[in-house]
């Protein structure tokens, strides 16, 4: 019988600390806006193979909400930030949408973290006319044809992370002018949209540099172990590894591939990115390069006071996902600055704030000064940084927006 | 080709490892503990917080992270096992309860962050991590083009010396006969004398160490170590092996791992990387088809 409680009051605890907090409360005085309460609610993996980007995006957002509240909100109105948690499921994050928009009635939505759960999440939102902005997801046909493979432009999503088909590109320029490789082989998880399409890329982006692609290598996320795959690659000697896969992933190829002698370089997408990845594969991943929307360091203003709060309210270093949910919440208080929402009409709220979001123009934020392309994708300065072996990163170069 | 065959052996032994536990409580109970997989990550995570967290050797963390989980199987025989078997309920409603267990001890560890309930267990929450590098020695050998790996060549025979311990206790001694007599026909082993609750018990405590190790080793040698390792990398290919093997064969189990480590592993090199997966399952299901008791099957009566 006292294993039966303990085991039940273990359940209740982790039912406990699976419930989440959300903010909300104070009015100030000013406007129409006054006393009246935005909400926004955020679909984030904060379990699952997502789970490692996650919960810095939902740390990223929660430290602009507390922000812009203690400074008097949005002309007056409070900002209430509702972040529920996926699984990193493509039908749970849908799940949550749909009750997000309809039974929650928030203004407008942010996330889902995956761009394999953004395939079903955006389409739903564009059809229920409720705008949201994206703030991890970096696959292609993500904006603006969201309902891919029809290519009519959605019209109410939007996104604030800097996507692959711009990333991994730059990246690949950038080692191909410094390091000169002449073959390589790619490594694409072949489950997951993220990763396959970032493998998409990497193989239309090689040839321009002239790098010969010597194999492309598929697994399954799932995989017990990759050494097979890892020891397939390695015996074709490439002078490059280009891993597209997200989680841990990335950081057990390149343990395994260094434990079997060999010593070229990395290179890989947004799944690098993440101060998790790079102190997994710690010394084993020493030089493997990225391209990041963002970079603890850059030289932005507004970035220094970013990273000053964050450590403050998290005792960490934030990462670029923290800087891009930070982003998308002074981006959305932006766009309902000058919305003119009635708080009355949601419908026609969430419209006003759909085409307040077209013109946002922030001077200042961590990612650099911020705007929407025609096509609703961010324009930003891209960074090329390379994992500095101890779970950092180091920068190798700055592209400016063009 | 020879790095390949390395890397067939070493997955082999976490299979086989990892599906004798499944199988032994098969055979005794007819009964599939699908909390196993659980207990399987459960121990890596034990062994992983203890180091990081607890700052415990690397050792100590082990023996006790393998306590944990025969703690485990305990756990398992009281809460899933027990209640159902006195109330007479089918199979399937034991099937059902482990598969409870296993989805709350990997929610558990999933909530660990810090700050939490949670966070003496894991505080790591969904993220896979590994042990710090000089935790363990890990010594790297290079012979004739063949990578060697200390972590990764301790799998094996490890492996090889449990399962052999295991089959003579089976064989040999009076607690394997018990078992053996409790798996064949727990009435009459239960008229002979044999208590039966204590035979089911033990099978449990040996089943779940069994699996706690195969976790430790695997998270160890693959630095890998989430709340998923067990769901995502062992649970439904376990399940294989002890088909593949025959149903409740210790022996079985312990071929079918090296058998499904070497299709899986020959399949990357000979058919192509995407299609792992499919070949494993598609040689299970011949098997199904034209042997269906499985490798070991015609032991399927005597079965431990």
């Amino acid at each position: 019988m006292r294993l039966v409680r303990l085991v039940s009051v273990l359940a209740a605890g982790v039912i406990l600390g699976a419930c989440g907090s959300a903010g909300g409360g104070g009015t100030t005085s000013g406007s129409s806006y006054a006393g009246k309460t935005i909400k926004l609610g955020a679909i984030l993996s904060i379990t699952g193979a997502g789970g490692v980007y996650g919960p810095q995006s939902r740390d990223g957002m929660k430290l602009a909400v507390d922000q812009i509240n203690k400074s008097g909100g949005v002309n007056g109105a409070q900002i209430a930030l509702s972040v529920t948690d996926d699984a990193s499921d493509k039908a749970q994050s849908a799940q949550v949408a749909q009750t997000l928009i309809q039974q929650e009635q928030d203004l407008a939505l942010l996330g889902p973290t995956l761009s394999n759960s953004a395939v079903a999440v955006h389409p739903l939102a564009e059809t229920l006319k409720v705008p949201i902005l994206a703030v991890s997801t970096t696959g292609i046909h993500i904006v603006p044809d969201c309902n891919f493979p029809q290519t009519t432009p959605c019209r109410y999503v939007f996104r604030d992370s800097l996507g692959e088909q711009t990333a991994i590109p730059d990246n690949i320029q950038s080692y191909a002018s410094d390091g000169h490789p002449s073959t390589g082989v790619l490594l694409v998880a072949q489950d997951d949209k993220f990763s396959s399409d970032g493998g998409k890329i990497v193989q239309d982006t090689v040839g321009q540099y002239n790098i010969n692609l010597l194999k492309t290598i598929k697994f399954n996320k799932g995989e017990a172990d990759l050494s097979p795959y890892v020891t397939q690659a390695v015996a074709l000697k490439p002078d490059v590894i280009f891993i597209t896969s997200l989680g841990g992933i990335p950081a057990k190829i390149m343990v395994a591939a260094r434990n079997q002698g060999w010593h070229g370089q990395f290179l890989g997408g947004n799944g690098f990115n993440t101060a998790t990845v790079s102190k997994q594969a710690g010394d084993a991943g020493k030089g493997a390069r990225s391209a990041s929307a963002w970079y603890l360091g850059n030289s932005f203003p507004s970035n220094a006071d970013f990273v000053k709060a964050y450590q403050a309210a998290y005792g960490k270093d934030p990462d670029q996902f923290g800087a891009q949910g930070y982003t998308a919440i002074k981006v959305l208080a932006d766009a309902a600055k000058r919305a003119n929402l009635t708080f009355t009409d949601l419908a026609g709220d969430r419209d006003k704030l759909r085409a307040a979001m077209e013109t946002v123009n922030l001077p200042q934020t961590p990612l650099g000064p911020f705007q929407f392309t025609s096509n609703h994708d961010v324009k930003q300065t891209v960074w090329v940084i390379a994992m500095d072996g101890v779970g950092g990163f180091t920068l190798v170069h700055e592209i400016k927006a063009s | 080709m020879g790095q390949q065959i390395l890397n067939a052996i070493f997955i082999g032994s976490i299979y086989a490892l990892f599906a004798v536990g499944y199988t032994l409580v098969f055979g005794v109970l007819d009964i599939l503990n699908l909390a196993h997989s659980a207990v399987f990550m459960l121990a890596a995570a034990v062994t992983y917080t203890l180091v990081v967290n607890h700052g415990q050797s690397f050792w100590l963390a082990c023996a006790l992270a393998i306590v944990a989980a025969a703690l485990m199987g305990v756990v398992i025989e009281y809460v899933c096992l027990r209640p159902l078997r006195r109330r007479r309920a089918p199979p399937i409603a034991a099937l059902i309860s482990t598969i409870g267990l296993a989805l709350i001890i990997v929610a558990a560890v999933e909530q660990g962050r810090p700050g939490t309930l949670f966070s003496w267990l894991w505080v790591d929450g969904a993220n896979s991590v590994s042990l710090p590098a000089g935790t363990y020695p890990n010594p790297i050998w290079n012979l004739g083009g063949l990578t060697l790996e200390g972590t990764k060549l301790a799998v094996i025979p490890i492996s090889i010396a449990l399962m052999l311990l295991l089959g003579y206790v089976m064989r040999f001694t009076q607690v394997g006969r018990g078992l053996r007599a409790v798996a064949e026909n727990p009435r009459a082993a239960r008229l002979m004398g044999i208590d039966v609750d204590r035979m089911i018990m033990l099978t449990l405590i040996i089943s779940s160490a069994l699996g706690g190790l195969a976790g430790i080793l695997f998270g160890v040698a693959l630095g890998d170590i989430s709340p998923y390792i067990g769901r995502d990398s062992v649970e439904v290919r376990g399940l294989a092996v002890i088909v593949l093997g025959g149903m409740g064969s210790v022996p079985g189990a312990v071929l079918g791992g090296y058998l499904l480590g070497a299709i899986e592993v020959l399949a990357v090199v000979l058919l192509g990387s995407n299609v792992r997966a499919g070949v494993a399952f598609a040689a299970l299901f011949l098997m199904l088809v034209l042997r269906p008791q499985g490798l070991f099957g015609a032991q399927l009566r005597e079965r431990l």
